[in-house]
């Protein structure tokens, strides 16, 4: 094997009669920022464990550059793991926490070394606090020397796994700035477990969408958010997610109260059930009619970020998502206009996307 | 009715109230008879002479002093108990901790940590007893069990000088590892996982892991363990009592039997009163030090 990455080659694990993990097949390539996306109990962070090798995989085979590692100890690995829970050695300084992995490295001179872990302590913002002990630092900063520490050594892989989530909003944003400044400068393999999905898009160079134990769907941010593969991705991605309208082919295309005109549909298709998907953001609103709009009456609006409108609508007896910023002043159980642009509709047939459209 | 409600809700009548009866037991059933007791240390006063009890100053603490096989006698042996038994426990109550804590998916693991803390469940003095039968020159198992590896003459083990004051100390071990490895199970639980697993990651060496992670996180369960224990060893007198009451001679005679003799036995009550103001001089410091240290922790959080 000479593939550089991580290779996870038909990877199952089981804990007792649940499984986990379900004959994964991924390769996550040299040198990019892969992110795990996916809901609790996914089997994301089962993932990262057994690339770590903190837990040991039922069947298949992990390997790291060319070497399987399946049954190697952690330690053996050159990897470099950030935990939930920041780890920052007590009684140790944070120059000490960083120095520490250091230490076991014999082909570092002591210059080297103190020259690498400055770099660190600037890289994560820190330098202005190498003296400090664990309790002088809030949950942000002891995650930020946890990050230190894992990158220092300069492993060949580095995993994160969901570092965010015992730190507090404001300190979330710097950590993430860090994490990129980081990808950035040292180009190792990173792989990022989270189930926040703006922390992904911010992130990955790609990201892995992981539901019961599988990979939905691994493909660049930007991909993921606009082509999803199956409603699944559609729905978890964005916020809030896909708006999904039932459809029937008939012979002018494809039909549904919603849709003021049929919608072309494509050559080959299935008898499964068909739904198009679009998202809240997509859809075209106005006080008055327009060309291609329906009636639709305004069932909850909430005020998001930057006056944005949140509003649940009812159209023809389905519930449909809209954010817009254009309509200010709405109030429930007005009637307004909404259109669904047919360039921005996708279709699923049994909640897999239909590829080409006619 | 209206009015006890209206003067509840006075902060500080409130506490008072609410202090009361603490207050009243501690005074009635911990002050006053400390008061007492230090005032009878003062006096002559035996129960069974009939003689009213005389006021004699310093002199039963002149005479504690000053007897030969008094209470320097009884003291060395006690320190030198409490040493030997809290150490030999934490030993092995730690070796016990870590080989429980590193085999968590061992099939049986629950019965045998039922089993080791059995000892530490019963009575002293039923501890006591059935290890004087087991260590019984003639009928015991121990030295039915030596025979069969060879030793021809029987030792008496509770009766032979040499052996006496070891056997008893064994006997302690034997009743209270399972309480060291307690405690040394509840530090070495409190050691969050998350650290051990980076500092595999981070390539740590064993000692490493020991000195930053287990040792910083279970040092203040343990230590806790440990002046529990010093504290407890130091009053030891249920198990002696039925093994050997204090002897051979005075060589199993700890500060707390012969108190137990002078008070109980003998009824010299001015006397005991004396010994136990010492003992319970020595007692605070070591109280002191378990507070202290306990301190420490709140002090450190605090910072």
């Amino acid at each position: 094997m000479s593939e550089t990455g991580i290779v996870i080659d038909g990877v199952t694990k089981r804990f007792g009669t649940f499984t986990a993990v379900d004959d994964l097949h991924i390769t996550f390539a040299d040198g990019e920022t892969a992110c795990l996306l996916g809901p609790s109990g996914c089997g994301k962070t089962t993932l990262m464990r057994m690339i770590a090798g903190l837990e040991t995989p039922s069947e298949g085979r992990i390997i790291i550059d060319g070497t399987d590692v399946t049954r190697m100890r952690p330690r053996r690995r050159n990897i470099g793991m950030v935990f939930q829970y920041p780890v920052m050695y007590p009684t140790l300084t944070v120059r000490e926490n960083i120095a520490l992995p250091l230490k076991r490295d014999a082909s570092l001179s002591a210059a080297e070394r103190a020259k690498r872990v400055d770099e660190v302590l600037e890289v994560i913002d820190m330098a202005g606090r190498a003296g400090a002990f664990i309790d002088e630092l809030d949950s942000g900063s002891r995650q930020k020397v946890a990050v230190g520490r894992s990158v220092a050594r300069q492993t060949k892989v580095v995993l994160f796994d969901e570092p965010t989530t015992n730190v507090e909003v404001n300190a979330k944003l710097t950590l993430i700035r860090t994490f990129k400044e980081i990808s950035r400068r040292l180009r190792q393999t990173a792989v990022y477990v989270t189930h926040d999905q703006t922390e992904a898009m911010t992130l990955a160079d790609k990201i892995a969408l992981m539901k019961d134990g599988r990979i939905i769907q691994y493909d660049s941010p930007a991909t993921l958010y606009r082509q999803p593969s199956t409603e699944f991705g559609g729905w978890f991605l964005g916020n809030p997610g896909m708006n999904f309208i039932p459809v029937t082919h008939t012979t002018r295309g494809l039909e549904s109260p919603l849709l003021a005109a049929p919608v072309p549909a494509p050559d080959r298709l299935g008898s499964g059930a068909l739904r198009v998907g679009i998202r809240p953001e997509q859809l075209q609103a106005g006080i008055e009619p327009f060309e291609g709009s329906v009636k639709a009456e305004v069932e909850d609006c909430i005020v998001g970020i930057a006056g944005q409108l949140l509003v649940r609508l009812k159209v023809a007896d389905e519930t449909v998502k809209l954010k817009t910023g254009k309509l200010p002043g709405l109030r429930n159980h007005d009637t307004i206009h909404v259109a669904f642009p047919n360039e921005h509709l996708q279709l699923f047939e049994d909640g897999n996307r239909v590829e080409e459209r006619g | 009715m209206e009015r006890l409600a209206r003067m509840l809700d006075d902060r500080r009548t409130l506490v008072f109230v609410l202090l009361a009866p603490v207050l009243a037991f501690f005074i009635v059933f911990n002050t006053i008879p400390t008061l007492w007791l230090l005032g009878l240390s003062f006096y002559d006063y035996s129960l069974t002479s009939g003689m009213p009890p005389e006021y004699v100053g310093f002199r039963n603490f002149v005479q504690i002093f000053f007897n030969r096989n008094g209470i320097w006698g009884d003291l060395s042996r006690t320190f030198i108990f409490v040493a030997c038994a809290v150490s030999i426990q934490t030993l092995l109550g730690l070796a016990l901790g870590f080989l429980f804590w590193g085999s968590k998916n061992m099939p049986g693991r629950r019965l045998a940590l039922t089993l080791l803390f059995t000892p530490m469940v019963l009575t002293p003095v039923a501890t006591g007893t059935f290890w004087r039968f087991i260590y019984d020159p003639t009928f015991g198992a121990l030295n039915a069990i030596m025979g069969v590896f060879g030793v021809t003459e029987p030792i008496n083990f509770l009766g032979d000088p040499a052996f006496a004051y070891w056997a008893v100390l064994a006997v302690d071990c034997w009743m209270w590892t399972p309480f060291m490895t307690l405690m040394a199970l509840a530090a070495l639980g409190s050691v969050p996982k998350a650290e051990l697993e980076a500092a595999e990651i981070d390539r740590l060496t064993w000692f490493q892991q020991l000195r930053l992670i287990v040792w910083h996180h279970g040092k203040f369960i343990l230590m806790l363990g440990m002046l529990l224990r010093t504290i407890d060893s130091f009053k030891t007198l249920d198990l002696i009592i039925p093994m050997t009451n204090g002897g051979p001679g005075q060589q199993t005679r700890l500060v707390a039997v012969e108190l137990n003799k002078q008070a109980f036995q003998s009824f010299n009550m001015g006397w005991s009163s004396a010994y136990a103001v010492l003992l319970l001089l020595i007692s605070i410091a070591m109280t002191s030090v378990f507070i202290h240290v306990l301190n420490l922790r709140r002090r450190r959080e605090r910072s």
